[in-house]
């Protein structure tokens, strides 16, 4: 419900509504460009990117439009345009968690497993696994059907799996 | 049924989008099929380990620093949020 009031807000060039909608959004968007590109400086620029262009482009939204893939697909150019201006290497470097060492280790490797992942695969894995989206959505957002959605998806656990390897079977 | 359509059935099993009666026979179809059972482990340990990952924390410093990015842009940007105490008082080097 707030979505929809702030959406209306912003078509009525309301200022508080990009907040509304950067308070709701921004944290989901920023964990998914973090997942992208791999390093927090560059999810920040991405995020701000993102709401920026909500902003700019707020005459194409249409009221019956689904504005949370609309949002996710304005993020993912951002962060594929970043990745082609400057081939990130570099891993997540604030990765921490509270569990035992072997899951500390799985959580780094789960994040440089998934970063070694083409972005064929990668993509559907952070949207429909890490985000929790639908294989509908995660489609629509990607632009392909949602039979290649799921080879994708499927395709990339098990290309995760083996990257994964030695790791996983010590919490097996 | 046969151990070929159970196969095609992991991917299935690993995301749990199978009926449950379905998952109980393959359960039962990997007692006595080492490969298929190690296939079906190995793959949902994946996909779990992928969906338990809590990921980057969102913290109060980058939702300021994205915020300062946006106005800097010349963006006026409203939320519930307190702005930092660096920015509620002006300081006398601010003029």
């Amino acid at each position: 419900m707030a979505e929809k009031r702030w959406l209306h807000a912003l078509a009525k060039g309301d200022p508080a509504a990009l907040g509304g909608l950067y308070e709701i959004y921004g944290e989901r968007i920023f964990r998914y460009a973090f997942r992208m590109l791999g390093n927090r400086s560059d999810a920040e620029d991405a995020t701000a990117e993102t709401f920026l262009r909500v902003l700019r482009r707020s005459n194409e939204l249409r009221a019956d439009a689904a504005f949370r893939t609309w949002l996710f697909r304005i993020a993912r150019n951002l962060c594929i345009d970043r990745m082609r201006q400057h081939r990130l290497l570099e891993l997540p470097n604030d990765a921490h968690d509270n569990g035992t060492e072997e899951r500390t280790a799985l959580k780094i490797t789960v994040q440089q497993a998934l970063s070694d992942l083409p972005a064929d695969y990668r993509e559907p894995l952070i949207l429909c696994d890490l985000e929790d989206i639908s294989a509908k959505e995660a489609a629509d957002i990607l632009k392909i059907s949602v039979p290649a959605l799921k080879s994708r998806l499927y395709r990339g656990r098990r290309a995760l799996r083996d990257k994964l390897g030695g790791a996983l079977e010590k919490v097996l | 049924m046969n151990r070929e359509l159970y196969t095609k059935l992991v991917d299935l099993y690993a995301g749990y989008e199978l009926p449950a009666e379905l998952e109980d026979e393959m359960i039962v179809a990997a007692g006595n099929d080492p490969a298929l059972a190690s296939d079906m482990l190995t793959l949902r340990a994946a996909v779990d380990a992928l969906q338990n990952d809590q990921g980057p924390s969102f913290t109060e410093e980058s939702f300021q620093r994205i915020l300062m990015k946006l106005y800097a842009r010349g963006v006026d940007l409203h939320t519930k949020a307190p702005s930092p105490t660096h920015l509620q008082y002006q300081l006398p080097i601010q003029g």
